[in-house]
């Protein structure tokens, strides 16, 4: 008797236990199958940041997406260079007032059209501090940008930028508060695409799936670490360029799996090979790979500004000398990165090979010198922070042995938890050691390696975690932003490169790679600016 | 037993305002920027971040914090991330794929180990025994990311009967393999839990009165004896399927599977307290659960048993 009813609850349990799996189970969906020859790709993203809205969105995850959903008024092409996109043309007489005149036939994908309004919309939302929009910034070459950021607690007296005009449906005029030549390409950055009405009367719903106007529409909602499915938008005036019917935008938490995935044939497209896959990849991928140079510069930084005894350029220029940049490219990156030899990207109009010159270029006996010149440091102590979070122990530590080596210093390699706590402790002045430091674009601008990360004003608004101060670089960058042509804009901006490489503020250790494959299915594509160039993407 | 049930029950309720306290301290104690962690690995821009902290009430002492955040619970209102999604839609979102991980993986842990923890046993000393004993050990030495990279490259990419990762397929295609490897360890223990008590039971006086009796072997193994080992075994099951909603984190990782052990490690990653705070509750609440019910099946397993 007693033993029938136990097992019956044994048995009631197990039937309760597998019923709860079963149900709900067989709902997998198929919407995101991607068999071969339906033109629909599937590409490796990690969860965006924030949610879909472009001017929220300030990381290469959400910029993938938004990149496809949207069009701005010019894009990079497969060089890096900037060209038109919505724009039919970009003029300007002073680098102040720019017209922008814009391309007829883009629609949002609700059917709404893309008129000069729905940019002027979308920017003052961007640059309203109310709406704390992570690209805030970006918005502030802008003239009245300063009206729409009062500050904590304060109220923006206006909603509307007045450097924003639409003078009619096509043509949209944009005043800057000061001559920036690099504007045009600032303009390739997702966060200036335009947006259509739906989108200020529901932001957050927008976000979740949100109508741009772009080659790719979305196929539903954003479902959050798993998949963003986007179809080919028919209506986009450069739709028959497009050979991918739909692109899926697979989120992976993990790149290890990611690449597992890619090998199966159930990924498409991943743009960072992980270190397990660098020394196989070119064997598990044949012909499938795509090796060139990518935007970001790896830096070790110092805390100029409040640790004296980093302020010494020549002892910053020996730590440099010791530096062995071709091992560490190799050895420990596996060849995933490039030895460093400007502050600027190869892939940046304005980049100068060797530009650097010996002070990047290991040379012990010159560093010992120069080391010694400098008065060296307090006990010949180094310390250098990374964060344990981002795979970038190996190579500190490399350095750490190399200036062991080569100087005769001893230097520790402090982990710090996150990229954050490093960031904190400086901007605290809490941290007196050197850093480890790097910088991706935001757009394809050589002014865009140099002001965000060592002018004056990024110590307080920007990235120049150092606290670098040089007047004549300023001067030299204010001199490239007034350049009639762009052209002589680079020349400037060289010679504040220049000025850099001088002082070394940073020590440039190396460029970034970019290592990505995809599958059997493509044929061959092209990548920008951490984007897929869909219009190159050909199927096989 | 109602009485019983009722005071077990409302023991949950400090219990968890204890709990989520303390886990509030321990993010909060944590360092790290919540709202520099959005921003990526830019500089979130002072005024913007400024304003964020101010609107997540970040710049607040503690216990003001808890207030905000508790005071919202009681109101039927989890809080939102710091991004601006709901947690109760992350919650909704996330908690039926683990659900269906664990149970899934449940299934398997007491069906394979109470089975081969029982053959083990009436086998004692032979080959199948030993067969056991060293899968056992096997499983219990290995690493869970070894294991299921392992499953991964054998099933998944060789000879393609699984999904590699991910959830596309459903259940249970892209949930075997997750599940076959959460749920390894605690097989193994629960294979060798029932060895060791089930041969204690089959050497005791009433199982040998049930033989001399002349019952069926069958009906001596599967109710005298089984019914008197499962009383460890029970107890190590509810605990294990808290274990199992919680310490999927590596699994789900290896897996790429959007449950809720990847969302624990992110929002921990991210020092979101409030969904640290409120998945780590629901986990507890699980675990409450499951040890009410383990209890209360103490009863039906042995009479003697009793609650007032």
């Amino acid at each position: 008797m007693r033993g029938a009813k136990s097992a019956k609850w044994v048995a009631i349990a197990a039937v309760v236990a597998l019923g709860a799996t079963a149900c709900g189970g067989g709902g997998g969906d198929s919407s995101s199958g991607s068999g071969k020859g339906n033109g629909v790709v599937s590409v490796e993203i990690g969860e965006p940041q924030n949610s879909l809205v472009p001017s929220n969105t300030y990381e290469t995850e959400g910029g993938q997406v938004i990149n496809a959903l949207f069009t701005g008024l010019t894009k990079l092409d497969a060089s890096n260079k900037v060209v038109n996109a919505m724009a039919e043309s970009i003029e300007t007489k002073d680098n102040k007032v720019w017209t922008i005149k814009l391309k007829s036939g883009y629609t949002f994908h609700n059917g709404e059209k893309v008129t000069a309004q729905s940019f002027v919309d979308a920017w003052n939302y961007g640059a309203n501090q109310t709406n704390a929009q992570q690209t805030n910034p970006l918005f502030s070459h802008i003239a009245g940008y300063s009206d729409l950021n009062p500050g904590e607690g304060k109220k923006p007296s206006t909603d509307k930028m007045s450097g924003l005009k639409a003078v009619d449906d096509s043509t949209l005029q944009v005043t800057l508060s000061g001559e920036f030549s690099a504007f045009p390409s600032q303009l390739s950055f997702t966060a200036f695409v335009p947006l259509p009405q739906a989108f200020f009367k529901d932001p957050k719903g927008f976000g979740e799936a949100p109508i741009g106007n772009g080659p790719f529409e979305m196929k539903g909602k954003f479902k959050h670490n798993e998949l963003i499915a986007t179809t080919k938008y028919d209506k986009y005036p450069d739709a028959s360029k497009i050979e991918v019917k739909g692109v899926n935008f697979k989120i992976y938490s993990n790149q290890d799996t990611a690449y597992k995935d890619l090998v199966a044939g159930n990924l498409d497209s991943l743009l960072t090979i992980p270190t397990s896959g660098l020394p196989t990849y070119k064997k598990d991928l044949p012909n499938r790979t795509i090796d060139e140079a990518d935007s970001a510069v790896g830096y070790i930084g110092f805390p100029i500004k409040y640790n004296k005894a980093f302020q010494n350029a020549d002892l910053r220029k020996s730590i440099s000398m010791a530096i062995d940049r071709q091992t560490i490219a190799d050895k420990v990156f596996l060849g995933a990165r490039t030895p460093a030899d400007d502050y600027i990207s190869p892939i940046i109009d304005g980049y100068r090979k060797g530009a650097c010159g010996d002070a990047c270029t290991l040379n012990v006996a010159k560093a010992k010198e120069l080391y010694k010149k400098s008065g060296g440091l307090p006990g010949n102590k180094l310390e250098l922070g990374y964060n344990a979070d981002g795979g970038h122990k190996e190579w500190i530590e490399a350095v750490a042995n190399q200036l062991q080596q080569n100087l005769g210093l001893k230097v520790t390699a402090k982990p710090f938890e996150q990229f954050q706590t490093i960031l904190n402790d400086l901007d605290a002045k809490k941290y007196q050691g050197a850093f480890r430091m790097a910088w991706s674009m935001d757009y394809p601008d050589a002014e865009d390696y140099l002001r965000p990360v060592f002018s004056k004003d990024a110590i307080a608004n920007g990235s120049n975690y150092s606290g670098y101060v040089n007047e004549s670089f300023e001067k030299l960058l204010v001199k490239g932003d007034q350049a009639p042509t762009h052209e002589d804009a680079v020349k400037y901006y060289q010679q504040a490169d220049d000025v850099l490489l001088k002082d070394m503020p940073y020590i440039p250790v190396y460029f970034y790679t970019l290592n990505a494959g995809f599958s059997d299915k493509i044929k061959s594509m092209k990548v920008a600016g951490h984007q897929i160039l869909w219009d190159t993407v050909k199927l096989s | 037993m109602g009485r019983y049930v009722v005071r077990r029950l409302l023991q949950v309720i400090p219990v968890l305002i204890g709990v989520t306290f303390i886990i509030f301290c321990l993010v909060f104690a944590l360092p790290g920027d919540p709202i520099q962690a959005l921003a990526g690995d830019k500089r979130a821009d002072p005024n913007i971040a400024a304003i964020l902290r101010a609107h997540y009430h970040l710049n607040e002492p503690l216990y003001q914090q808890y207030w905000h955040y508790i005071s919202g619970v009681f109101t039927g209102d989890l809080g939102e991330t710091y991004n601006g999604r709901a947690i109760s839609d992350i919650v909704s979102e996330r908690f039926p794929v683990t659900l269906k991980l664990g149970l899934t993986s449940f299934a398997i842990e007491a069906v394979i180990g109470v089975l081969a923890g029982i053959l083990s046993a009436l086998k004692r000393g032979k080959f199948l025994d030993n067969v056991v004993l060293v899968a056992t050990l096997v499983l219990i030495s290995i690493p869970v990311f070894v294991f299921g990279s392992v499953l991964q490259l054998e099933f998944g990419m060789s000879l393609k009967l699984t999904p590699v990762a991910g959830i596309e397929k459903g259940w249970p295609q892209s949930y075997i393999l997750p599940a076959i490897v959460l749920a390894a360890t605690s097989m193994a223990y629960i294979a060798r839990l029932v060895r060791s008590s089930m041969t204690e039971s089959i050497r005791a006086d009433y199982v040998r009165t049930a033989i001399a009796k002349g019952l069926p072997r069958r009906r001596v193994i599967g109710v005298h004896a089984l019914r008197n080992s499962m009383i460890p075994v029970v107890t190590f099951l509810g605990f294990d399927l808290g274990a199992l909603m919680g310490g999927a984190i590596i699994t789900e990782r290896v897996f790429n599977m959007p449950g809720l052990g990847g969302q624990l490690a992110q929002s921990l990653y991210l020092r979101e307290r409030p969904v640290v705070v409120g998945l780590v509750t629901l986990l507890v609440l699980i675990y409450l659960v499951a040890n009410l019910v383990v209890d209360l099946l103490y009863a039906v397993l042995d009479p003697r048993i009793r609650y007032e």
